[in-house]
C-alpha cells in the first residue's frame, strides 16, 4: 500500500453507511423531479437539486476520494480546476443568457 | 550490480517525494482530474446551450429521457464507488482476496452502467429517431454522454487489468497498490462528473420553449 494511506480513513462500515446516505440524496432528488412535475416548483425545484447534488459530489470527494485525509496540496490543485471550469462556464452561459431561462 | 543500479532499484522501493510531500504520481492524477473539470465543463455548457434553444427540427432529448431508467443507472454508478473504495480498503489491510472481489465488482457495475447507456442510446435512434446530426441538441447530448461513457468504458478496462494483474500474481504488490489508488480516483472522478450530468442534463431538463 502507498506510503500516503493515512490511518484515520473511515472503515468499510462507515464506507457502506456514506452509500446509504448517497442513496437517500438520489431518492429525493428523483422525488424532487416529480413533485416539480406537478407542482412546478420554478426556482426552488433547480436549487434543491442542485444544492443536493453538491452534496453527493462534496461526499463522494470528501470520503471516496480521500480528500479530507490529504495533503492541502491536493484540495487546492483540484479545488482551483473545479473553481476555473465553474467560473469560466459560468460567465459564459451567464452571458448567453442560458442560466436565466433555466432559473426563470 | 552498479551503484547506478543500487540507486535506482532504492528509488523503486522507496519512491521519493516531491518537494510538496505527495507521492508525484498522485499529484499528477488529481491535476489530470481537476483539468478534466473544464473539458466536461465544455461538453455540459454546449448541451445547456443548445438543449432546449427552439426552431431545431426532430426530437429533443429532453422530451424523450427515461428518468426512472436513467435514475437506476445513476444509482448503479454511485454504487460502483462504494465497491472501488471497499478494494481500496481491502488493499490496505492486505485482504487480497477481497481487493480481487470488489475490483471486480466495480467493473461489473461500471459495465452494467454501460449497457445501461447503449439501451439508451439504441432506444433514442431506433424508437424516437433522435440520432446524432438530427438537430444540435441531440449532438450536444451524445457527445457529453457519450465522452462520459468513453472515460467509464476506459475505468471499466483499468480495473479488469488491475483485477487479472492480481489474479495472475496471486495479489497486488505495494508496486500496483498506488496504481489501484490513481485508478481508484478515476473512477470515483467519472461518478461526480455522472452526479452533475444526472442533474443537470436530466432531472432540470427543461422542453424547447
Amino acid at each position: 500500500m502507498s506510503s500516503e494511506e493515512h490511518i484515520h480513513h473511515p472503515s468499510p462500515a462507515q464506507y457502506w453507511k456514506i452509500a446509504v446516505v448517497l442513496a437517500v440524496l438520489t431518492a429525493i432528488e428523483v422525488g424532487m423531479f416529480y413533485v416539480n412535475k406537478t407542482y412546478d416548483l420554478g426556482f426552488l425545484n433547480a436549487a434543491l437539486l442542485l444544492i443536493l447534488a453538491a452534496l453527493k459530489f462534496v461526499i463522494v470527494v470528501g470520503f471516496y476520494m480521500h480528500l479530507r485525509f490529504e495533503k492541502s496540496t491536493l484540495s487546492r490543485f483540484f479545488t482551483a480546476g473545479f473553481i476555473l471550469a465553474a467560473s469560466l462556464y459560468g460567465i459564459v452561459l451567464t452571458a448567453l443568457g442560458v442560466v436565466a431561462i433555466r432559473g426563470g | 550490480m552498479t551503484e547506478l543500479a543500487h540507486e535506482a532499484v532504492a528509488e523503486h522501493e522507496h519512491p521519493e517525494h516531491e518537494s510538496t510531500g505527495v507521492d508525484s504520481r498522485k499529484l499528477g492524477m488529481w491535476v489530470f482530474l481537476s483539468s478534466e473539470f473544464l473539458f466536461f465543463g465544455a461538453l455540459i455548457s454546449n448541451y445547456l446551450l443548445y438543449s432546449n434553444r427552439a426552431g431545431f427540427q426532430g426530437v429533443y432529448p429532453s422530451e424523450i429521457y427515461d428518468i426512472p431508467f436513467t435514475s437506476v443507472s445513476s444509482f448503479v454508478l454511485l454504487m460502483s464507488s462504494l465497491t472501488m473504495v471497499l478494494a481500496h480498503n481491502a488493499l490496505s489491510r492486505n485482504d487480497q482476496s477481497g481487493t480481487r472481489t470488489w475490483l471486480f465488482a466495480t467493473a461489473a457495475l461500471g459495465a452494467v452502467f454501460l449497457g445501461g447507456q447503449v439501451f439508451e442510446f439504441t432506444e433514442f435512434i431506433v424508437e424516437f429517431d433522435m440520432k446524432l446530426t438530427t438537430n444540435p441538441a441531440a449532438s450536444a447530448f451524445y457527445l457529453l454522454t457519450g465522452f462520459h461513457g468513453t472515460h467509464v468504458a476506459l475505468g471499466v478496462i483499468m480495473l479488469l487489468s488491475l483485477w487479472g494483474i492480481s489474479r495472475r500474481q496471486g495479489g497486488i504488490s505495494e508496486k500496483h497498490g498506488m496504481n489501484l489508488e490513481l485508478v481508484g480516483l478515476y473512477w470515483h472522478f467519472v461518478d461526480i462528473i455522472w452526479i452533475v450530468i444526472f442533474t443537470v442534463v436530466y432531472l432540470l431538463s427543461v422542453p424547447p420553449a
